[in-house]
């Protein structure tokens, strides 16, 4: 593949040695120079010092066509105007961001940048998810948050215990995946009666997820 | 939803004049800065509002009605803030009128296929130029 990265400290330098290893072709941009001096020592690659923002530092550096651009540098802003020139401009197929404001994320987003990573923001989904594994719940978002992946704990007092499956009347869009019942693994099926200290593994999506949880630990 | 209120961002020399001579028309004027001192450029005449905060966090934006701006002006002294607050004004909040001004004339590629309006001092001066050295040669 042909990468673009763009800006960056450290992370760049990390990013550069990893793909170097699977054989990408690497355009690096930095605007700079010191850094721009050491990546390209440090990993005997050619580095463009200049400034990505500028449509005609990426057409010197001949970003043009390429699969992905990765905008890496501590200004919001200018990786902002950097993805949406390689994306207009350089017809470069997927752009990636690094925001600082966690709120950009979704901005960014519908401002058509493919993919935008935010440390705070991924910080606030962890902790989100840790939170909630005190009322026995883990949450997993997979595919871009389309399906969510569900653990819950049933405990005796659930209404759903000591029934069958094919007998509760389950919300629509839910799919009991897997069981755990210490020690076993139980792929279940309609006749399967759900058992209290069962561990319940459920294939969602995330607008269901609220409705399911509320459904499964109805008490009796 | 009424649209009525003119939003200026960015109160430099440009900015705080286009925002004062509004005011004067009679146009409900916000001018938003990051810095507070910037708004001693604004003429006494001006009777709009003045938002102190950063204009590419949204919630300044819409702590100063973008929502219900028929249009805006965007003069920070930043090209890449300028394109980023006219790309935001018309995808997310399709403010009806838009101008900008942008130092880099190639930086206005980034605005084809819109209906933002592009204000270049380059360009203008330019032309300027032109017309100034023609009449003194007639």
């Amino acid at each position: 593949m042909k990468i673009v990265i763009t800006g960056g400290k450290h992370e760049a330098d990390f990013i550069v040695k990893m793909l170097q290893e699977e054989h990408h072709q690497l355009i690096i941009i930095n605007q700079d120079r010191e850094f721009a001096e050491y990546i390209s020592s440090h990993n005997d690659i050619a580095v463009f010092p200049g400034d990505p923002t500028k449509a005609y530092t990426l057409s010197d550096a001949e970003a043009h066509n390429a699969d992905v651009l990765l905008a890496l540098s501590d200004s919001d802003t200018d990786n902002y105007i950097t993805c949406i020139t390689g994306k207009r401009l350089f017809n470069i197929k997927k752009t990636v961001s690094k925001v600082r404001n966690p709120k950009n994320v979704e901005l960014f987003k519908k401002l058509g940048v493919d993919s935008v990573i935010s440390s705070t923001y991924l910080l606030a989904q962890t902790i989100l998810n840790e939170s909630s594994i005190e009322n026995m719940i883990k949450t997993l978002s997979i595919e871009d948050e389309k399906i969510v992946m569900i653990e819950l704990g049933v405990e005796s007092d659930f209404a759903l215990v000591n029934k069958r499956i094919m007998d509760i009347h389950f919300p629509k869009n839910i799919n009991i995946s897997c069981i755990f019942r210490d020690p076993h693994v139980i792929i279940p099926n309609g006749n399967t009666v759900i058992k209290a200290m069962d561990k319940l593994i459920i294939i969602s999506t995330p607008n269901e997820k609220d409705e399911i949880i509320e459904f499964i630990q109805k008490k009796r | 939803m009424k649209r009525n209120k003119f939003v200026v961002i960015g109160s430099g020399r440009l900015g705080a004049n286009i925002a004062t001579k509004m005011s004067e028309l009679g146009e409900d004027v916000i001018i938003i800065d990051a810095t507070e001192d910037s708004f001693r450029k604004l003429q006494e005449t001006f009777s709009g509002y003045q938002v102190v905060g950063d204009a590419t966090d949204l919630s300044v934006l819409e702590n100063s009605y973008i929502k219900h701006a028929k249009a805006v002006v965007i003069t920070t002294d930043s090209d890449n803030v300028n394109i980023f607050l006219s790309h935001i004004c018309y995808y997310v909040y399709n403010v009806p009128k838009i101008f900008v001004r942008l130092a880099d004339t190639d930086k206005g590629r980034l605005l084809e296929g819109t209906y933002i309006k592009a204000i270049y001092p380059f360009t203008l001066s330019l032309n300027e130029f032109m017309n100034l050295s023609e009449v003194e040669e007639e």
